[in-house]
């Protein structure tokens, strides 16, 4: 019991330098080619990516055989550091049906394993609690974000 | 709605205070003076941590007053285990996708050079 945890850890190493693997997470035109579940597509035009703290990431993954089947995703970028780390707070839903759609934080870690890359994705459930601890971490520059994000 | 519930269930499990308390709760029920024991906070503060529990549906509590005892209810964790598995089963697929991109922008790269 004292090991509940409220957030999602998925490790994974792949083998590319880090700077290639965090490209596939930013860059619209990667993005497109890989993100989604097997048998859904992320079209390129749906794709805006504003890579900085307060910037916008959005996409809609679209089922191949229904493409009135559609998940998108609404976030705003919290933390970016290149190469190293992406911290997102996002609305979304894997299953496709938009009255499901849960408001997410993301936090993406990009590490040196011997000349691979160790990826650590952390995905919780967007809540005032943890958001406010997490604010305390950030402290002032947090200033901007919370007039953007209660906007 | 499941995820306002769901919202509900992480609110009240993202404190540690709380989730050492359903730790105690999980070996046997207990009162707000045996809950209070091993922390250094207030009976209140324990009694405001269990109201948040208790209307998250992660514990019960009993009637008589005196010895008002709560005990631990399992069943919303099992919300939260079936939350975390279909996210789970989401990156295991998206990262298999990912590792076949990387796979194919690698070897690309490979044969330009």
């Amino acid at each position: 019991m004292s090991s509940t945890s409220t957030e999602l850890v998925i490790n994974r190493v792949f083998d590319a330098p880090r700077a290639v693997v965090y490209r596939a997470f930013t860059d619209p035109d990667q993005l497109a080619q890989w993100f989604g579940p097997v048998g859904w597509s992320v079209p390129r035009d749906s794709v805006e990516m504003d890579v900085r703290p307060g910037g916008v990431q959005r996409f809609t993954m679209v089922n191949d055989a229904d493409p009135s089947m559609a998940s998108p995703v609404d976030g705003v970028f919290l933390e970016v550091v290149e190469n190293e780390l992406l911290v997102g707070a996002e609305d979304w839903d894997p299953t496709g049906d938009p009255s499901q759609s849960e408001r997410l934080t993301l936090r993406i870690e990009f590490a040196d394993e011997d000349g691979k890359t160790r990826l650590t994705i952390r995905q919780g459930p967007y809540t005032e609690e943890i958001m406010g601890q997490a604010r305390e971490g950030w402290g002032s520059s947090f200033t901007k974000l919370d007039a953007l994000l209660a906007g | 709605m499941a995820t306002d519930r769901l919202s509900e269930i992480f609110a009240a499990l993202a404190d540690p205070t709380r989730r050492a308390i359903l730790a105690r709760l999980s070996e046997s029920d207990a009162t707000v003076n045996e809950l209070a024991e091993p922390f250094s906070i207030s009976l209140p503060a324990v009694s405001r941590h269990l109201k948040v529990l208790e209307r998250a549906g992660l514990i019960s509590r009993s009637r008589s007053a005196q010895w008002r005892s709560s005990t631990l209810r399992a069943e919303p964790l099992a919300e939260v285990a079936a939350w975390m598995e279909r996210y789970r089963q989401f990156w295991d697929v998206n990262l298999d996708r990912l590792d076949a991109h990387l796979k194919n922008i690698q070897s690309q790269k490979g044969e330009r050079s």
